[in-house]
């Protein structure tokens, strides 16, 4: 987790690593194919499936095209109601105003529920140097802060790991007996896990949809870590990316129903908290102080850019991982990011720069899986396209793939040159063509062929062959 | 100031001004064909909830209601449980303390010490405002006789709910919802994870069996 952050995210070395890992492998098409059908089947029982998803689509779109009116109602709602409103421009200042709430409230122990924004953020390293005891409570990521790993799914942290490797884990930290059954391993965690909740002065969590209008936060889960983490300690801070309001009450109905089934395959999501402001006068519990962090951190320049701004629109719902091929071989850890899988090769390239992450766009087969499944009708493919032309102006492609595209464009600009260009090709891979088929490719292109043969060229081009027909 | 800075950013990326006092709500989302099965709530409701892992049981009466917390309450062996100080509940508030239960209300508990009695309760009773049909959920609202840790620190979750208030979907319940509690909490079964192995497993955090009374009468 502390690993130094490198210059650039080599997805084809870190792919090549993820295939040799048989366990990993074994994990990944376990669990994605079992969340495919799920989702599936919660999809075929809703007639107006299609339907719903364009609206939720629609009512993300409109949100986002008067963000910053929703933004600001929903600030002023929640001051009326006792809460308090912060803002961070980037991950810096969001580290700050939460270390500073920190230390001015005296907080010495924190619990943490499941949120990728504060993964984005880095929170848990900046509170322990503060002094503060941080522990994440959804049981996939206690296991994972356990054993110092990120998080490899968005939904599924835990998507790479064994139950083995978790009775090992829990054994060496906790030091609980063997146990291979996956109940005796959940009391262990709620055993430990219901201490630190008792003892907890600051919940911090995430927001799945705050409500303009109401000022109300919508915190989705299913183990009921996030509804004791909202009310149990004193004070609750929520943070969350600009894009995650929503307009009205009613628009809440249309988006948690795709979000559970698209990304569980549940009908609804066993706990939804909807939170107005911070407890109330003869209220017996829930928090004293209510913060809101609302987070820009690169986001605006999706927001400002006519052909990913729809990436916003993304509920986190990890539809697009599970039926992504190349995140089922590579697994969430090769993306080197917070987001991975296709929506995360769509906004890592933005929220962190194409010099780091100009790789990822090509981590895709565009094969189109992704938008058929995304609730709100995310274009991921065109997206993808649009980000690898960009990394191309860019200059952050590698000169064999420069070469070959060039290549290839002289190549098809025109029929003379692709007859010469072909004729070549024939006389060239006279060399290379064993048993009917090219074996192997010499440097720079035996990447093509490390795993697989290469149909040869045809020994009578097509439109040769139609002429003499 | 950050605020400012964001704000100034969101408005420059959407090259809008302040936006027009008047204009702030787009009319709500449209009202999309129901299936027929959500024409009985009820049954859909039931099925639903059972499917999800809680138990579903149809009583007559607030009395009956009674009658079945006070069984519930002996086959779980529970000695104290922590109940809504609600008005409806009064039957079944009654019933168990005749039976010798030691009742946790909110009432009568000091604030500071509140979270550790409830924490060493067997049970929660609660009643529960809604229920949706399409999805088996129970909607909680909280308030001073409605604590929230009632239906989530205790192993056991027993609930009310009175046939008359099964909605049939979320858009039905969100079309009535006006003054939201400071928590209003919708719940979908017992408390459950998959993160270790994939194998679903009851009582992650919250209590590890949901047990539904609905009030036909």
């Amino acid at each position: 987790m502390n690993k130094p952050r490198p210059a650039h995210i080599d997805m084809v070395a870190n792919t090549k690593l993820a295939l040799q890992d048989a366990d990993l492998q074994g994990a990944l098409n376990h669990a994605l194919v079992r969340f495919r059908r799920l989702r599936t089947d919660a999809a075929a029982e809703v007639p107006e499936w299609e339907a719903l998803r364009d609206l939720a689509g629609e009512i993300k779109a409109h949100a986002l095209a008067r963000l910053d009116v929703h933004l600001t109602q929903l600030e002023s709602r929640i001051a009326a109601l006792g809460g308090t409103v912060h803002w961070a421009s980037d991950a810096v200042e969001a580290r700050r105003i939460i270390a500073d709430l920190v230390r001015t409230r005296g907080v010495r122990r924190v619990v943490k529920s499941k949120s990728m924004t504060t993964e984005e953020i880095h929170l848990n390293r900046a509170l322990e140097a503060a002094g503060v005891a941080v522990v994440e409570t959804d049981l996939g990521e206690y296991v994972l802060q356990l054993a110092g790993e990120p998080p490899s799914h968005i939904i599924a942290p835990t998507i790479h790991k064994s139950v083995a490797a978790v009775s090992r884990l829990f054994s060496e930290k906790l030091g609980a007996p063997p146990l291979d059954d996956p109940e005796d391993l959940n009391r262990v965690a709620r055993k430990a896990l219901r201490t630190e909740f008792l003892a907890a002065d600051m919940g911090i969590t995430g927001v799945n949809f705050a409500i303009a209008e109401t000022g109300t936060l919508v915190v989705v889960e299913n183990e009921g870590n996030a509804r004791l983490a909202t009310t149990r300690p004193r004070i609750h801070v929520a943070v969350m990316g600009i894009e995650k309001v929503l307009p009205r009450l009613a628009d809440l109905g249309v988006l948690l129903r795709v979000l559970a089934r698209s990304a569980t395959g549940q009908r609804a999501s066993v706990y939804v908290s909807m939170i107005t402001g911070p407890r109330r006068t003869g209220e017996a519990d829930g928090p004293e102080e209510l913060h809101l962090l609302i987070l820009d951190n690169g986001r605006t320049r999706l927001l400002a850019d006519p052909d990913l701004r729809d990436s916003l629109r993304c509920v986190r719902c990890g539809a697009c991982l599970n039926v992504c091929p190349v995140y089922e071989r590579a697994g969430g850890h090769a993306y080197e990011s917070v987001y991975s899988g296709p929506i995360g090769s769509v906004i890592t390239p933005v929220l962190e720069g194409l010099p780091r992450a100009g790789d990822l766009p090509f981590a895709s087969t565009l094969c189109g899986a992704c938008a058929e499944v995304c609730p709100v009708k995310i274009d991921l493919p065109r997206m993808l396209l649009e980000l690898r032309a960009r990394a191309v102006r860019a200059g952050v492609i590698g000169w064999v793939d420069r070469l070959f595209a060039r290549g290839w464009t002289f190549a098809m600009s025109g029929p003379a040159r692709l007859r010469v260009v072909a004729g070549l090709g024939r006389l060239v891979q006279r060399l290379l063509v064993r048993r009917g088929r090219i074996e192997r490719l010499p440097y720079p292109f035996a990447g093509w062929t490390a795993h697989r043969t290469a149909p040869p060229l045809a020994a009578q081009a097509f439109r040769d062959w139609w002429r003499s027909r | 100031m950050s605020r400012d800075q964001v704000l100034g950013r969101v408005r420059a990326a959407l090259k809008s001004a302040e936006a027009a006092p008047g204009n702030l709500m787009p009319a709500g989302p449209p009202d999309l064909p129901r299936p027929q099965a959500f024409a009985d709530p009820l049954t859909l409701f039931a099925e639903r909830a059972c499917a999800v892992g809680a138990t579903v049981d149809l009583v007559a009466s607030m009395d009956e209601a009674a009658r079945r917390s006070a069984a519930w309450c002996a086959a779980r062996a529970v000695r104290r449980a922590v109940v809504w100080n609600v008005a409806s509940l009064a039957p079944v508030r009654d019933r168990l303390q005749a039976d010798g239960i030691e009742i946790i209300s909110p009432l009568l508990v000091p604030v500071r010490s509140w979270v550790d009695t409830v924490a060493g309760a067997d049970a929660g009773i609660t009643s529960a405002e809604w229920g949706i049909a399409e999805t088996g959920t129970l909607v909680l609202a909280c308030g001073p006789d409605q604590p929230r840790l009632a239906s989530l620190l205790p192993p056991a979750h027993l609930v009310v709910l009175r046939a008359g208030r099964i909605l049939p979907d979320l858009p039905a319940l969100f079309a009535r919802a006006d003054a939201l509690p400071s928590a209003l909490t919708l719940i979908t079964g017992p408390s459950r994870s998959a993160d270790i192995g994939l194998v679903p497993v009851f009582g992650a955090h919250g209590p590890m069996a949901v047990a539904i009374l609905i009030v036909t009468g």
